[in-house]
């Protein structure tokens, strides 16, 4: 099963270009999604999600067991039939229970009969640990109450194409390995996407991944393969505050990042640089590296 | 810094799009209000009079009330919607600081923009004059600056300053937008809750006090103002008014200043709190399943899945209203209004009736209609964008469901809501009905009217509001678009007297219900109506369906682009078999209403009147036959509504100049009558004019007529409704209740009845002012003419009359025989032969119902006997012995004092509540199923009106029956004042005249009333020709005060002897109210001829009044009273402007009354211990009595007898030492 996205572009009508010719292959597993804010990573979500048109491209899911190749942009209702998303933003009609709404949502997600809908959304409230408010009004949900809520419906139905936009925003550390354990027990044969800017995330979680930025894909593959692609290729060096405006200058700064009082900065060259040392990159430094080739980032 | 704030604030305001847009409506409001010459007060009044400009910035103040909610609201809220509440109140501001800069920025805006209201009207009569748009430009006054600066002094800037500060207050401490919505909402109840409370007279000062707008207590002040003084007075700041507005603005500023000194910014920030959680929430649940191990069912999508889903979703939706707190408190304002209209009802005179179910059906016309336009517009709203708005729509919109099953559960929940709030109806229907003892039920009427037509009225509001809901996408920017398009089609027909309900989009009204005819057959019009603008509505619903948002891009090329998807095969045929509706019905309906039947407009009818006065004004003078003998044939036919009458008359030429040609008119209207047979003398006469679109016809006779000549007329007349017209009753002949009467045959020469009256109108057509419709009492071609007719003189009357078997058919005259035959369709029906002994005029009733009867006799003392009956709905059995009551009362008072009945029968009966009116024909009065026989008399302090009402027209059997004034001016005074006189006597005999008082209220309430709104010119009791309040209300008052002052019997031998002289008058000239007059006078003492003639001739007021009147106690129980009284007169030109005070002693009464007590019925009645008349000369007098017993109250005039202007003011309650 693959999610094949070619030459897909969108720009609204206020003149935004979210996305310009964007093409990539998703393959089976879990796969991240980078970018900074404003790249385009939610339209291309909320573009697979069946929840915006595209101004041209095709966005294609294959090798669907029993369905055939499927046009995401025009055979939306089948894509729907396999699809769980848990938007960026969402929200819940507060005057009913997350026990009720989950339950009405499976229904509508084609589970007909009552009581397998019923041990499925047991089930789920408690992989996300609400078993216990599940009786409450969804407008009493605090955030992260809310945005487990969330990740408890977009897994109804075990859909095969699961689209997860900034799922552990908002969650505490243990809640958000919760979720992450919960994102391994999802099985194999299913797309997982993980839009997200926390690098880390990606890093533990995605055999794929890609990054982009402007509305344009700067890199895809797989994790490993691109920090081995710039490996040797970044340099550090601690600087005062007051350098940084100069190394700008002269050197490709790609992040800076304070540290104990000094600004450390990260550069990337093919050659040594003096008054450098060299680093071994992680995930981080490709993403800045593929990022400030398109844009200034300030991070001091 | 109060001054930053109030100036950023003002600043803020100016900036914003939507003040200017306020500012703009309102100003249009009353700009085109004034510029259209349409307002408050009569044609004599001018459009901006000062009286007008108060009634439109009044007025302006309720609608402003929306403005404030929206101005005042939001000045707090936006710190809490852009959430800059967080950190704006970091900032180095005092909290009074910021709540009095954020008032009074938005106040003074929302002061400006009310402004803008007063502005339209400058503006409005300055271009009025050279627009011309209201056809008489010399209705525009003078523009002066005080008569805009007093009201909005004293209610503009007090009624915002109210209504600002109570939405102020709201959302300062709910922090809700919405808290202003019921703010609005509770004091559009306190306002509207004086509309119903004021039917009743005596709950005036209540009312007066309660109004927050004080529009009632206005009202009041000026209710009784003649239309030159309207053009110059401003409301005086005194009495109710004063206090009402001392009240209110105390209470604004109460809130005010509440709201200033309560406010603190860490209540305003204080995070609003759930019920305490479950402190086990938080706690990590025991060992979860894997999620392998849950079930993995293969989904289902299939239509009967969806659908189920639909229902689902429907319920969810629906449960969201009814759990929102709003929700619930507009539909407890929404029963309470219901319940209030349903208790109070209609009122006659103050006495309410019955609590039948379709009075429980139609309280939904009343207030409750604004709520459910309220629930339907918002809760509309809420429903299309409840998941954008919740933001769950990014989960709801990529779940694999047809777009049509969302979409179908939202429209399905609305129908809910519909549902719920036809419910509210019969809960309410069903509750006032048990608390009242009425236990007869009709839920199957209950059913039907809301289901047909309650629901399918509410529900086609919720398709507009629907579909503009979903192409607009923003919530309230749809609210208001939606209460935009309503207002539109609400307003275009008000403004452009535009009714053609074909293309007013959701019109199609609803049915009248009666007792007797059910829903008639006016069924199949309304549902005309409701499937083409169901079929309209379904248009708009598959638009809706294609442009539905779904997913989160709503630009308009990405809808369009989600639209194109959307367009199938099934959406086109629905679309399509709409349209085919659409226009197949529109088709339909105008072959009814514009094919089969005639419709024309407001405009069209005005121009058609004075088209047929142009034309054939010319024959008014033209002399004609009058009619000596009918003998009538009349087959009714309910089930078709259709009747067909055949008359042998006898005409004969009573004038002294020869007649060679017959004009005949026949009304255009919607019976669509044929006049199939015209005879004279056996031969068909040629016509010679045949104008079927004026109904006017000329036939030369056969033979000339020469003064004295006699000839034979058979005519033969058709008339029958034919499918639907666009609105009007078509009453005359119905399934159950039909009543038409003599009026099916043509009638000879014109009609200056068609005439236009209206000055404005008659201008606007060229047409010359009329200022009489009646010729003068000394006119030989009036006096030759009898009032109601001038087709006949006396006559003699028979005829037979045949309708459906189960029906009893009804002609004047004793019934001489019933038989059943086959009619000329060869079904059975049923004939009832009738006869008049001797004469009378030419005026008879034909009626045909399924009656119960009720029968008894009248014995007169010289044992005259005459058979009595009722004829009623079966159900409607409740008052009979009233009706009964009141005719025997009143043929022995009549027979004893005026002269003898002259027929051997008397009855009543009752026809369907199309109409509200009763009325006398010989020997039989047909009463509206409205008019007592569903009235509610269990309450003895209520006025029994079915017995004074039958009482008036019974009297009517002898004054316009027996006496027939001539057509001349005031001859209706002798019939109509003289019925009025009759009653009173009827109901002083049974009640007793210390019950009198409360009734001669509504006279004198009603005359005063009447005179202030003269759209002409007032005229005298001996001149008046059309002015029902002066025949009335003023007859009647002036009536009782003579027979009090001269003494009833007095007055009767008067009457007695005007009836020898003119009863069954056989040559003209007949009576005027010359002669009428003439017998009063003879009767009335000199000391009370100053009297007679300055209120009989003259128009006069009386300004009687009581300071203050102290008592003290003489001993043996006795008091020495002393009354502090001022008694003034007031003469007035006929346009209401005051000409000269009187200098003439006046006779009025002077009475200390104990406390009330209770007459044999258990009504109220004042009890005087002192009552006697003095002769006062204009000016304070203080009168001291001696009296035996406890005074209490004490005064001038206490029953108001006099016409005094302010009736209030003529008891005080005396003070003991």
């Amino acid at each position: 099963m693959q999610l094949e996205i070619n030459n897909l572009s969108k720009t609204y009508t206020n003149g935004v270009r979210a996305l310009q010719n964007v093409s990539f292959t998703i393959n089976q597993g879990m796969f991240g999604l980078l970018g900074p804010n404003g790249a385009g990573k939610s339209s291309l979500m909320r573009t697979i999600a069946t929840l915006q048109e595209a101004d041209s491209g095709s966005i294609r899911l294959t090798g669907l067991p029993g369905e055939g190749d499927l046009d995401v942009l025009t055979q939306k209702d089948a894509v729907r039939r396999v699809l769980g998303y848990l938007p960026q933003e969402f929200g819940v009609y507060p005057r009913v229970t997350a026990e009720a709404m989950l339950d009405h949502i499976a229904s509508l997600k084609g589970i007909a009969n009552g009581s397998e809908r019923k041990a499925i959304v047991q089930g789920l409230l408690q992989k996300v640990n609400l078993y216990d408010v599940r009786k409450k009004n969804l407008g009493t949900y605090s955030g992260g109450m809310k945005q487990r809520f969330g990740i408890a419906q977009a897994l109804i139905g075990s859909p095969r194409l699961i689209i997860v936009d900034e799922p552990t925003a908002g969650l505490d550390p243990a809640e958000r390995n919760r979720f992450h354990n919960l994102l391994a027990e999802i099985g194999e044969n299913t797309i997982v996407i993980l839009s997200t800017h926390i690098v880390e995330d990606v890093t533990n979680l995605c055999s794929d991944m890609a990054i982009i930025c402007l509305g344009q894909v700067v890199a895809t593959g797989n994790p490993a393969d691109l920090v081995k692609e710039v490996s040797g290729k970044i340099w550090q060096k601690s600087v005062e505050k007051a350098e940084i405006d100069t190394y700008r200058q002269t050197h490709r700064i790609i992040s800076t990042q304070l540290k104990g009082g000094k600004t450390r900065l990260h550069a990337y060259s093919d050659m040594p640089l003096a008054g450098f040392d060299p680093v071994s990159p992680d995930l981080e430094d490709v993403y800045f590296t593929k990022i400030t080739e398109r844009m200034e980032v300030a991070t001091v | 810094m109060f001054l930053e704030i109030f100036k950023f604030e003002l600043a803020y305001r100016l900036k914003r799009p939507a003040t200017y847009l306020y500012a703009l409506i309102l100003f249009l409001f009353t700009f085109l209000f004034v510029i259209y010459g349409s307002g408050p007060a009569s044609e004599k009044t001018n459009i901006n009079a000062p009286y007008a400009v108060s009634q439109f910035l009044i007025v302006m103040t309720i609608f402003g009330m929306l403005v404030a909610s929206a101005i005042m609201g939001v000045p707090v809220y936006r710190d809490v919607e852009h959430n800059t509440k967080n950190y704006f109140f970091s900032f180095p501001i005092t909290e009074k600081g910021y709540i009095l800069g954020r008032y009074f920025g938005s106040f003074v805006v929302l002061l400006g923009i009310m402004a803008m209201g007063a502005l339209g009207i400058v503006i409005g009569s300055l271009l009025g004059p050279v627009f011309n748009l209201a056809d008489n430009a010399e209705r525009f006054g003078p523009i002066r600056f005080w008569d805009y600066a007093q009201p909005f002094l004293l209610f503009v800037v007090p009624n915002m300053f109210l209504v600002g500060s109570i939405f102020f207050a709201l959302v300062a401490f709910s922090r809700q937008v919405f808290a202003t919505y019921a703010g609005s909402i509770l004091l559009f109840i306190a306002y509207l809750l004086g509309s119903t409370l004021s039917q009743d007279l005596e709950n005036k000062q209540l009312v007066n006090l309660l109004d927050p707008f004080g529009s009632y207590a206005y009202d009041t002040a000026t209710k009784y103002w003649s239309p030159v003084e309207q053009n110059v007075l401003l409301a005086p700041l005194e009495g109710d008014l004063l206090i009402n507005r001392i009240v209110w603005l105390s209470v604004a500023l109460l809130v005010f200043l509440g709201t200033v000194l309560q406010f603190s910014f860490s209540n305003f920030l204080a995070v609003k709190l759930g019920k305490t959680r479950n402190k086990k929430g938080e706690a990590v649940a025991e060992i979860a399943p894997s999620l392998a191990s849950l079930p993995t069912p293969k989904p289902v999508f299939s239509t009967g899945v969806y659908v189920r889903q639909m229902l689902g979703q429907a319920g969810l939706e629906f449960r969201s209203i009814i759990r929102d707190p709003y929700f619930i408190a507009i539909m407890l304002g929404a029963v309470l209004f219901l319940f209030l209209d349903g208790w109070f009802g209609s009122q006659q005179y103050g006495t309410p009736s019955l609590p039948t179910t379709y009075a429980m059906l139609e309280a939904r016309n009343g207030t409750f209609f604004f709520f459910v336009l309220i629930v339907v517009i918002f809760y509309t709203g809420e429903v299309v964008h409840r998941d954008k708005v919740v933001h769950y729509d990014t989960i709801a919109d990529a779940l694999p469901v047809p777009d049509w099953m969302n979409y179908g559960a939202k429209l399905l929940s609305m129908t809910y809501i519909c549902l719920v709030l036809c419910a509210l109806v019969l809960v309410s229907g069903v509750v006032n009905q048990t608390v009242k003892g009425y236990f007869n039920y009709e839920f199957g009427l209950y059913f039907r009217d809301l289901l047909s037509m309650a629901f399918t009225q509410y529900f086609q509001y919720v398709m507009l509001a629907f579909f503009v809901h979903t192409l607009v996408n923003q919530k309230f920017v749809g609210h208001f678009a939606t209460l935009a398009v309503y207002i539109v089609i609400w307003a275009v027909p008000q403004f452009a007297e535009f009714n053609y309900r074909l293309a007013l989009p959701f019109s199609g009204g609803g049915v009248q219900i009666s007792d007797l005819n059910g829903f008639g057959h006016y069924l199949s019009g309304v549902f005309a109506f409701r499937a083409y603008w169901y079929a309209f509505g379904g248009l708009l619903l598959v638009l809706a369906l294609w442009f539905w948002n779904r997913g989160s891009d709503t630009g308009f090329k990405a809808r369009v682009q989600l639209a194109r998807q959307r367009i199938g095969r099934g959406s086109i045929a629905l679309f399509a078999l709409c349209l085919v509706a659409f226009v197949g019905m529109g088709a339909f309906i105008y072959t009814n209403v514009s094919v089969k039947n005639r419709y024309l407009s407001a405009e069209e009818q005005r121009e058609a009147s004075a088209n047929f006065e142009k034309t054939y004004h010319k024959y008014a003078n033209v002399l004609q036959p009058k009619i000596t003998s009918a003998k009538l044939n009349v087959d009714i036919f309910p089930d078709e509504f259709k009747a067909v009458a055949s008359g042998k008359f006898t005409i004969v030429n009573k004038g002294d100049q020869p007649i060679d040609s017959l004009h005949l008119t026949i009304p255009t209207d919607n019976f669509h009558r044929q006049l199939t047979t015209f005879l004279i003398d056996g031969k068909a006469p040629a016509k010679i004019l045949n104008d079927t679109d004026q109904g006017y016809y000329i036939y030369r006779l056969p033979r000339t007529l020469n003064p004295g000549d006699t000839a034979r007329m058979d005519m033969t007349v058709t008339g029958q409704y034919a499918g639907f017209a666009n609105s009007g009753n078509n009453r005359d002949v119905v399934g159950n209740g039909t009543f038409f009467n003599v009026g099916i045959f043509p009638a000879f020469g014109y009609d200056a009845n068609q005439e236009l009256n209206s000055d404005k109108y008659r201008k606007k057509y060229n047409l010359p002012l009329k200022e009489w419709d009646a010729p003068a009492q000394n006119d030989p071609r009036g006096l030759r003419d009898f009032l109601f007719t001038d087709d006949a003189n006396w006559v003699t009357f028979e005829g037979t009359i045949s309708t459906s078997p189960d029906q009893t058919a009804i002609l004047p005259g004793k019934l001489l025989k019933t038989w059943i035959a086959n009619g000329p369709d060869g079904k059975p029906r049923k004939y009832f032969q009738y006869k008049l002994p001797g004469f009378s005029d030419y005026f008879f009733s034909m009626c045909s119902a399924r009656y119960g009867v009720k029968r008894d006799t009248w014995t007169g003392p010289n044992g005259q006997t005459v058979a009595l009956e009722v004829y009623h709905h079966p159900t409607h059995n409740r008052n009979l012995d009233r009706f009964m009551a009141s005719m025997k009362a009143s043929l022995s008072y009549y027979a004893k004092n005026y002269a003898p009945y002259p027929y051997p029968v008397l009855r009543v009966l009752e026809f369907p509540r199309y109409a509200t009116f009763a009325q006398s024909f010989p020997t039989t009065v047909p009463y509206s199923e409205e008019f007592g026989w569903v009235g509610d008399f269990h309450d003895p302090n209520k006025t029994d009106y079915a017995y004074y009402v039958t009482a008036h027209e019974v009297a009517h059997q002898w004054w316009g029956h027996q006496i027939m004034p001539s057509r001349t001016r005031g001859a209706n005074q002798i019939s109509e004042t003289m019925a009025e006189y009759s009653a009173l006597m009827i109901l002083k005999q049974r009640y007793g005249a210390g019950a009198m008082p409360k009734f001669l209220k509504y006279s004198l309430d009603g005359y005063l009333r009447g005179r202030a709104n003269e759209d002409k010119f007032e005229a005298n009791m001996l001149d008046n020709d059309t002015r029902a309040y002066v025949w009335y209300q003023k007859g009647s008052t002036l009536m009782y005060a003579l027979q009090d002052y001269i003494g009833e019997d007095r007055v009767n031998q008067a009457m007695n002897d005007y009836m020898k002289a003119a009863r069954f008058r056989q040559r003209a000239p007949f009576t005027t109210s010359l002669e009428w007059y003439g017998f009063l006078k003879a009767a009335t003492p000199d000391s009370l001829r100053g009297w007679l003639t300055d209120n009989f001739e003259k128009l006069t007021l009386y300004d009687n009044r009581i300071t203050k009147a102290e008592a003290k106690s003489i001993g043996n129980g006795s008091y020495s009273v002393k009354l502090y009284v001022k008694s003034a007169t007031e003469y007035y030109d006929k346009t209401g402007k005051e000409l000269a005070k009187g200098k003439a002693p006046v006779v009025v009464d002077i009475a200390v009354l104990t406390d009330d007590g209770k007459n044999k019925d258990g009504m109220t009645t004042k009890v005087p211990l002192y009552m006697q008349k003095r002769s006062l000369l204009p000016g304070n007098h203080v009168i001291e009595v001696t009296v035996k017993g406890k005074p209490v109250k004490a005064g001038i005039d206490p029953y108001n007898k006099l016409i005094d202007r302010v009736s209030d003011d003529n008891l005080v309650t005396v003070d003991m030492p």
